[in-house]
């Protein structure tokens, strides 16, 4: 370098413009609003449905789709930029395919009370939902539905989760318990954890035998060996009832959880052990946290009633961060 | 001799039919209807206040409709309502649309294309919901998705809708109706039917529409006294819990009955102006009470979604109507959660609003899970923000999974076993301060009378009264609880002095333990009934079996489960609603 000339120097700095650009890329974040304060059906609500924006936004989002719908999950296929989501809301399930301009709901009077949507990553003409009333999937793209419940002792399903290694291998969290499907939901099997009104799951993005489970009233469960054996992690958890469990995509030993006036909890050692932050969080109800891909410093929490908080410094402190006064049921962030 | 005793006895049975048969002719009663159809309407006719019902009533007269179009056009630049705002704005397009602007009628077109209304998470907003949609698709037909809300073509839409509307009436009319007999619901079911009844142009849904209208408004007419439902419901508001006209069915209860208060809602509007007429038997069985009856029915618990192993448990309901009074109960649970209202009697004589009641006001996260999807720890306070009452300890509405009827006639046993440490650990009993006596018996007993009426409660726990605004709150602390009601009328025992007397040598037995909740009580007419929490039901020694309860059973209304077929019967008249035919037969 000490002989570099000053050409070579500005050729340098050229070649690597385009890559600090890309590094410097701002990922878009989308979160679903349930209700506003005082939200009536039939009466004049605030918006509800989808949101989104980018991080330098602050506290500015905007909506997209049905204005008036309690919309709980939804999932942004991500190898379409944006331009493939489906929300899953108390009338059914709302697709897009053009980046939000158009919108139907793909769902008929059958399927309503729709929590939580995934799409098979492999396959984005496969889709899962989980409802009041079950499981039910397309393999078309939402043209039919088909309920998949064969196996599952309770149909009140609150997450469905597509493994992201074996695409066949599905995992719904249920009043019941937790059950997996080695056959795309055609067929349902009780995993071994031996608690109830299991209200969440997720998954280790880098290894698929590890799933996380939060319950109503038991904690958080975790398993390694893809469901057969559970443990409870207890160390440094105060509280009981969690809504929400999620993994840093690029640092998976560290996990957050959140749940019913927990306030934020962070693991920084696979889910072994728990700290809570709640500096700057003025609602403690969580039922939503994401980690941004492009930086694990960020990290977004969705509440109930309290709307989104924002943590630059890995959920150390929080702000507000906009959709105030709303019920945040998911928060995702996508990489474009 | 013979012919002659025949024709004795049928001249007899006709002069009998004559004696007890309803003095308003059909003729009559038409031309009554017309004038309080006339009067409902009239106030919309002329109203300058903007909405849509007012603009319905412009249209449907041809009278003022420069103002109606203006209207129109100013509420459809901010539409909200969800299905609160698709039927009446469906109503006001069906009825003005050969009428109207052609710039209003672009404007409702690019409405219903652009605005999204929320289907809801009850079985009336369904009923409205669909109802309107199937209509509306029938009026743009052949449109393709991108001109409709959700992204549906017009047949899409309609197919849906009219598979939903399918679905729901044989649900009802097989194991019941989930929303059933709600003094304030009644028109979220009456007038979309009554609109298909009118409007739809598809012949078999034209049908549909019309006997549902006829089945909704007979369920109404079995329990029906003096403008008031009798009985217990699956959803009441206070205060029309203890101000029984003051629900929008008293208003259907005045247009179709001529009782009830007219004032009571704007629904009325659309079914004044509709082409239903009621049948003449509906009449006849909700206004004539020269006999006393004993009418059951069984409804189903809305979806339970979770904390239960039964989708649609059944409700059993047991109503016992007098000229004077209507004794009513559901067998008692969480067979709807907020607004249920298991027992009540309520009187026509004396001062208006005349009932006593009693509950446990329960309410917690996870009787709200049972029926919503969403969290059990934070769903109180959502439901709270429109159902203020939900978690007050001083509410007259709600279920209890610690209450259990049991009723026979004039008599209700009401026990309770309630766990300690849930909401509210007591249980109250409202005595309207209307009644023109309510006397604390040393025998235990408290009678109230009201004009012809007298009411008999029997604490079977220590209790204290509280002075209330609207009335005495009858509080008893103790978890084991429960109490005994006899009703009677003068023309059934005499003198308030006879009631009290005979009653205060039936005194109930009771245990009151933990788990051991059970009352013994010989009625007054000498019944033995023996009740036992909670489902442990006797009658002079056998056992009561609530599961051999039909869709209807009485006098009136006769319907099995499953049938899809309700038969009407009054005196002579006849009229079946078969729906797996689509058929009337009278």
């Amino acid at each position: 370098m000490q002989r570099a000339t000053c050409k070579q120097i500005v050729f340098i700095i050229f070649l690597l413009i385009p890559v600090s650009q890309t590094l410097a890329q701002e990922s878009t974040v989308y979160a679903t609003v349930v209700a506003t304060r005082g939200f009536i059906v039939g009466a004049k609500n605030p918006e509800t449905g989808l949101f989104s924006q980018r991080p330098s936004d602050d506290t500015t989002w905007q909506h997209t789709g049905s204005k008036n719908t309690r919309a709980f999950g939804f999932a942004v296929h991500t190898p379409a930029r944006g331009q493939l989501i489906y929300i899953a809301a108390g009338n059914g399930l709302h697709k897009t395919a053009d980046g939000g301009k158009n919108w139907k709901i793909t769902t008929g009077w059958e399927i309503t009370e729709a929590l939580w949507v995934s799409i098979d990553p492999k396959d984005p003409q496969t889709v899962y939902t989980a409802t009041a009333y079950g499981i039910y999937n397309t393999s078309d793209g939402g043209a039919t539905w088909k309920q998949m419940n064969t196996g599952l002792t309770s149909a009140f399903t609150s997450s469905v989760i597509v493994d992201h290694v074996n695409s066949n291998m599905i995992y719904c969290s249920t009043e019941g318990g937790v059950f997996g499907s080695k056959d795309g939901a055609r067929s349902w099997t009780k995993l071994g954890l031996r608690v109830a009104n299991v209200r969440v799951m997720a998954q280790n993005p880098r290894d698929n035998q590890m799933l996380a489970a939060g319950t109503e009233n038991n904690g958080i469960y975790i398993s390694r060996d893809g469901g057969n054996v559970w443990s409870k992690n207890e160390a440094g958890l105060d509280h009981a009832t969690f809504y929400t469990i999620v993994f840093d995509p690029n640092h998976p030993e560290i996990m957050y959880a959140g749940g019913y006036v927990t306030g934020v909890y962070k693991s920084i050692d696979g889910g072994r052990s728990w700290k809570r932050n709640q500096e700057g969080l003025t609602n403690l109800n969580i039922h939503s946290i994401v980690v941004d891909p492009a930086n694990s410093n960020r990290v977004y929490a969705g509440t109930m009633w309290g709307g989104i908080f924002r943590s630059d410094d890995g959920g150390a402190t929080w702000r507000q961060a906009g959709l105030s006064g709303s019920q945040i049921w998911t928060i995702s962030i996508q990489p474009f | 001799m013979i012919k002659f005793v025949n024709f004795c006895i049928l001249f007899m049975g006709l002069f009998s039919q004559t004696l007890f048969a309803q003095t308003v002719s059909r003729a009559d009663y038409l031309k009554g209807y017309e004038q309080r159809a006339a009067h409902v309407t009239s106030f919309y006719d002329t109203t300058r206040n903007a909405n849509y019902y007012s603009a319905a009533a412009k249209y449907a007269h041809n009278v003022n409709v420069a103002q109606a179009d203006s209207m129109v056009l100013v509420l459809l630049q901010k539409p909200s309502g969800d299905m609160f705002w698709m039927f009446p704005v469906i109503g006001a397009y069906l009825h003005g649309k050969d009428k109207m602007s052609p710039e209003v009628k672009a404007a409702m077109r690019q409405a219903w294309k652009t605005y999204a209304p929320y289907r809801g998470d009850t079985e009336n907003h369904w009923c409205m919901y669909y109802a309107s949609l199937f209509l509306a698709t029938e009026q743009w037909p052949n449109l393709p998705g991108s001109e409709w809300y959700n992204g549906k073509s017009s047949d899409e839409n309609r197919e849906e809708a009219k598979a939903y509307l399918i679905h729901w009436i044989k649900t009802t009319t097989t194991i019941g109706q989930g929303e059933f007999d709600s003094p304030d619901y009644l028109p979220e079911y009456a007038v979309p039917m009554i609109f298909l009844a009118q409007f739809a142009q598809d012949a078999e849904m034209k049908e549909r529409g019309a006997m549902m209208a006829d089945y909704l408004l007979a369920d109404f007419a079995a329990e029906h006294l003096a403008g008031q439902y009798i009985g217990g419901f699956s959803r009441i508001y206070q205060p029309a819990v203890y101000k029984p006209l003051l629900s929008p069915g008293s208003a259907f209860a005045y247009l179709y009955f001529n009782t009830g208060d007219p004032s009571q809602t704007g629904w009325i509007l659309f079914p004044a102006l509709s082409n239903y007429r009621l049948p003449e038997i509906i009449y006849d069985i909700a206004t004539d009470r020269s006999q006393s009856y004993i009418h059951k029915e069984r409804k189903r618990v809305r979806n339970v979604i979770r904390f239960g192993s039964e989708k649609n448990p059944p409700v059993y309901k047991y109503t016992y109507m007098t000229k004077d009074y209507g004794l009513g109960s559901l067998h008692g649970g969480i067979l709807q959660p907020i607004q249920q209202h298991t027992w009540s009697v309520r009187f026509t004589s004396g001062k208006p609003y005349i009932t006593i009641f009693g509950l446990h006001p329960y309410w917690s996260g996870t009787e709200l899970g049972m029926f919503f999807p969403e969290e059990i720890k934070t769903m109180i306070a959502d439901v709270v923000a429109s159902k203020g009452t939900y978690n007050k300890e001083d509410k007259w509405t709600g279920s209890s999974p610690y209450e259990r009827t049991f009723q026979h006639k004039n008599t209700l046993l009401v026990l309770y076993d309630i766990t300690s440490g849930t909401t509210a650990e007591h249980i109250d009993g409202f005595f309207p301060k209307n009644l023109e006596q309510r006397v604390v018996d040393a025998s235990g007993w408290i009678f109230c009378k009201a004009g012809d009426t007298y009411a008999g409660w029997y604490p079977l726990q220590e209790s204290e009264w509280k002075e209330e605004e609207e009335n005495w709150r009858l509080r008893s602390h103790q978890l084991q609880n429960g109490y005994v009601i006899e009703v009677r009328s003068q023309a059934e025992i005499g003198s308030f002095e006879n009631f009290q007397t005979k009653l205060r040598s039936h005194l109930p037995k009771a245990q009151m333990q933990p788990n051991a909740v059970s009352v013994d009580y010989t009625t007054l007419d000498g019944e033995k009934m023996y009740f036992a929490f909670p489902e442990v039901r006797q009658l002079d020694g056998k056992p009561v079996d609530l599961t051999k309860y039909k869709l209807f059973e009485g006098p009136f209304l006769n319907a099995e489960i499953g049938s899809e077929k309700l038969t009407m019967t009054y005196k002579n008249k006849r009229r079946v609603l078969d729906f797996k035919k689509l058929t009337i037969e009278e």
